[in-house]
């Protein structure tokens, strides 16, 4: 009995251990059988997503933290085919909400192009509409019958960022803008592209969530901080707005740059566009120099070149302020007769007097003197037909021709020194000019102040392009240009401030021939003269209701020189020597 | 009962085949009940590491929209607050544009001119994953996968 029960026992227990044997085979049979390579193979398809990060595009300040260039959500809507239970419905409600063709939205959802299981109806569509639309989605769904879907089902809505602008067209010559391909184009927007958009990242994302620490963290662009003021910048555009209807001129650019360190403070031009509406870009611009005629329109500058000339001409000691000249009204230089602007002769005058009225025959008198060598070395050295280096995307390097050019003649020495024959940019003359505000240095204009990255603020330090000039000859060519702008009792004066500038108009050349009717009105000028602390250009073109710099232009930039001040806060002189003698 | 007598019945007991039977099932069953408590213990781990990590998945992207609408309000607050929009309200209150002469300076010691903005304050602490340590992310069979590397490593 006992062995019986043994036996049983026995049996009992091979036939378990074989059942448990079998269950272990099979297992690995299943598991490294045909069918599991290709479930394993499918299950692997799942198992990552191929995803491309867009890091969002930097935001872009100004120097007081004003956001000039943000991002906002968007949406893409789109249609999952393989969910779709009504085509009809979805093309409606794109048509009322978005205004999308109806028979293009129902052809996309119909007949789509092979393996294709989602299809884009729209995108860049706004936050509002997107939500009228998801809430139409939602409503229809909750009236179907039970266990039926909503007229909407397979309607898909991914957010995405898009650039915003605040401002408007407030300073859009200076910032540019990026078009939906998220490129940026002009301005900082496209000098600083790759620093703002940031490196996408493309990663294979694990959907177990196990991995989920496998997620990357994609830093956002960089963020810039400008040194334009929102403030000056709105009140140079206003200025200039008012400027060019007042003088009837077809345009002009009104720059505000701090001579000592080359922040660009304000930067307003004509026309300008809503950079929310970048698509308007081709009927507002024909060409893409207008988009910043301060950076990449070269002109003639006429009478404010004057100031680099007389520069040039104390530097080298070929003259000092008290230097006499009998002007006779005409020179001639290279065979070919240069007169005054007037052409009246000016008599005796001395160097002060050459720049108070502005005489054509004084400025060549003083280039021949000097020589083309010693003249055309000082006006390289200013930068002229040179890149200022300015960050803005479009900078032209206008043209200073020379001898041994083609097209240079002898006669060009002469016209040159009064700034006819050459051609420069607005932005070209602030920084030649800025060695004369600025001890003789001269500053590279930026727009840059700052990045911000990481949680870090790295600041942009000024940088500094040479000294064409010495600290003394700055001096007195500012003494004399400032003395020059009182004798004349011009309307650049800016009560309680001691400013230095110098006016220019210069004829517009059409068909070869200088137009006396057609100007380029500009101004150039500094203040305050012992403490130069703002440098204004200003450029109107063709005005009408006076050819003259000094009646147009002159009295804009003190104008601007006046918001300037206020602010700045920049206290008027004698408070400010106040201040210094304590 | 006698000395020999115990002794045979211990003998006899020990050597009982019930016995050895019943001490086989025994040490079974004690290895049944252990894998079952490794495996409970493995599936717990399992599934609240795959519930944290569904939780990190909801997380990052409860953080993307929260930067979305964190970016669509500054954007909104910018153009509520832009200078066309001020300038606006500023004239319907009643103010008007400053004349120099207007201006009155006062000499405040210790005031220093407003310089470009800054906009951070101090670094930010870096948030990023890999420094969570391997005990929180790894499964038992990745740290057993571990432990007979590294002792192989030691062999070797």
């Amino acid at each position: 009995m006992r062995q019986q029960y043994a036996r049983r026992s026995q049996a009992l227990t091979y036939v378990m251990a074989f059942i448990a044997v079998a269950v272990v085979v099979q297992m690995l049979r299943i598991q490294n059988s045909e069918e599991a390579a290709i479930f394993r193979k499918r299950a692997s398809n799942y198992a990552y997503e191929l995803r491309t990060f867009y890091p969002d595009r930097g935001e872009i300040y100004d120097r007081n933290g004003h956001l000039l260039a943000g991002n906002k959500t968007v949406y893409e809507i789109g249609v999952d085919l393989r969910a779709v239970k009504d085509a009809n419905a979805i093309a409606n409600a794109l048509n009322m909400e978005l205004g999308t063709d109806y028979m293009t939205a129902i052809n996309a959802i119909a007949y789509p192009s092979e393996d294709i299981s989602y299809v884009v109806l729209a995108d860049f569509v706004d936050a509002e509409s997107a939500l009228h639309l998801q809430e139409l989605k939602q409503t229809l769904q909750q009236q179907a019958p039970e266990g039926v879907s909503g007229g909407l089902t397979g309607l898909d809505f991914k957010a995405h960022p898009q650039r915003s602008y605040p401002e408007g067209a407030l300073a859009s010559n200076i910032l540019g803008f990026v078009t939906r391909e998220g490129r940026g184009y002009f301005g900082v927007e496209e000098k600083y592209d790759t620093l703002l958009a940031g490196n996408s990242v493309k990663v294979l994302l694990p959907t177990d969530p196990n991995k989920a620490f496998e997620i990357p963290r994609v830093p956002d662009g960089t963020n810039l901080i400008l040194t334009i003021s929102r403030d000056l910048q709105s009140a140079a555009e206003q200025i200039l707005d008012e400027a060019i209807f007042n003088y009837g001129a077809q345009g002009g650019v009104i720059v505000v740059m701090d001579p000592r360190n080359g922040e660009l403070l304000a930067m307003s031009a004509t026309p300008r566009m809503d950079l929310n509406r970048f698509w308007e870009y081709g009927a507002i611009y024909s060409n893409a120099s207008e988009f910043n005629p301060a950076i990449s329109m070269p002109y003639e500058p006429g009478s404010v070149l004057k100031i680099l000339t007389m520069a040039a001409a104390l530097n080298s000691g070929s003259v000092t302020p008290d230097t006499t000249y009998l002007d006779t009204g005409s020179i001639l230089v290279g065979g070919v007769m240069i007169q005054n602007w007037d052409q009246e002769p000016w008599g005796l005058q001395d160097m002060t007097g050459c720049l108070q009225h502005s005489l054509n025959v004084c400025m060549a008198t003083l280039s021949t003197q000097m020589g083309a060598g010693t003249f055309y070395s000082y006006m390289d050295n200013f930068g002229l037909g040179h890149l200022t280096g300015v960050d803005l995307a479009g900078e032209a390097a206008g043209r200073l021709k020379i001898p041994g050019d083609a097209d240079w003649y002898p006669v060009d020495l002469g016209t040159n020194a009064f700034g006819q024959g050459v051609a420069v940019t607005p932005i070209q003359i602030l920084m030649a000019a800025s060695s004369i505000a600025n001890h003789g240095r001269t500053v590279v204009p930026h727009a840059l102040s700052a990045m911000v990255r990481d949680g870090r603020q790295y600041n942009v330090p000024a940088q500094f392009a040479g000294s064409p000039i010495s600290d003394q000859t700055a001096a007195t060519l500012t003494a004399m240009l400032a003395h020059s702008l009182e004798s004349e009792s011009s309307l650049a004066l800016v009560p309680g401030y001691r400013v230095a500038g110098k006016t220019g108009t210069a004829q517009i050349p059409v068909n070869g021939y200088y137009d006396p009717s057609q100007t380029n009105a500009s101004f150039i000028g500094w203040g305050p003269v012992d403490d130069p602390q703002f440098m204004i250009y200003v450029w109107l073109e063709r005005p009408s209701a006076s050819i003259w710099g000094s009646e147009t232009a002159a009295p804009v930039f003190a104008e601007m020189a006046e918001q300037t001040t206020i602010l700045l806060d920049i206290p008027p002189d004698n408070i400010r020597q106040q201040l210094a003698a304590r | 009962m006698n000395i020999p007598n115990v002794t045979h019945f211990i003998h006899a007991y020990k050597v009982a085949p019930w016995r050895i039977q019943r001490q086989w099932i025994g040490n079974a069953l004690l290895a049944v009940v252990t894998l079952a408590m490794v495996a409970t213990l493995y599936l717990d781990v399992t599934a609240k590491a795959a519930i944290a990590g569904r939780e990190i998945q909801d997380l990052n992207a409860a953080i993307l929209a929260s930067q979305q609408a964190s970016a669509d309000l500054q954007t909104d607050l910018a153009s509520l607050t832009s200078a066309s929009v001020m300038k606006e309200r500023a004239l319907e209150l009643g103010f008007r544009p400053m004349i120099p002469e207007e201006a009155e300076y006062l000499i405040v010691p210790g005031y220093a001119a407003p310089r470009p903005v800054i906009l951070v304050t101090a670094p930010l602490p870096q948030m990023s994953a890999p420094s969570i340590p391997p005990e929180y992310n790894e499964s038992l069979l990745d740290w057993m996968d571990e432990k007979i590397a590294m002792s192989a490593k030691g062999i070797q």
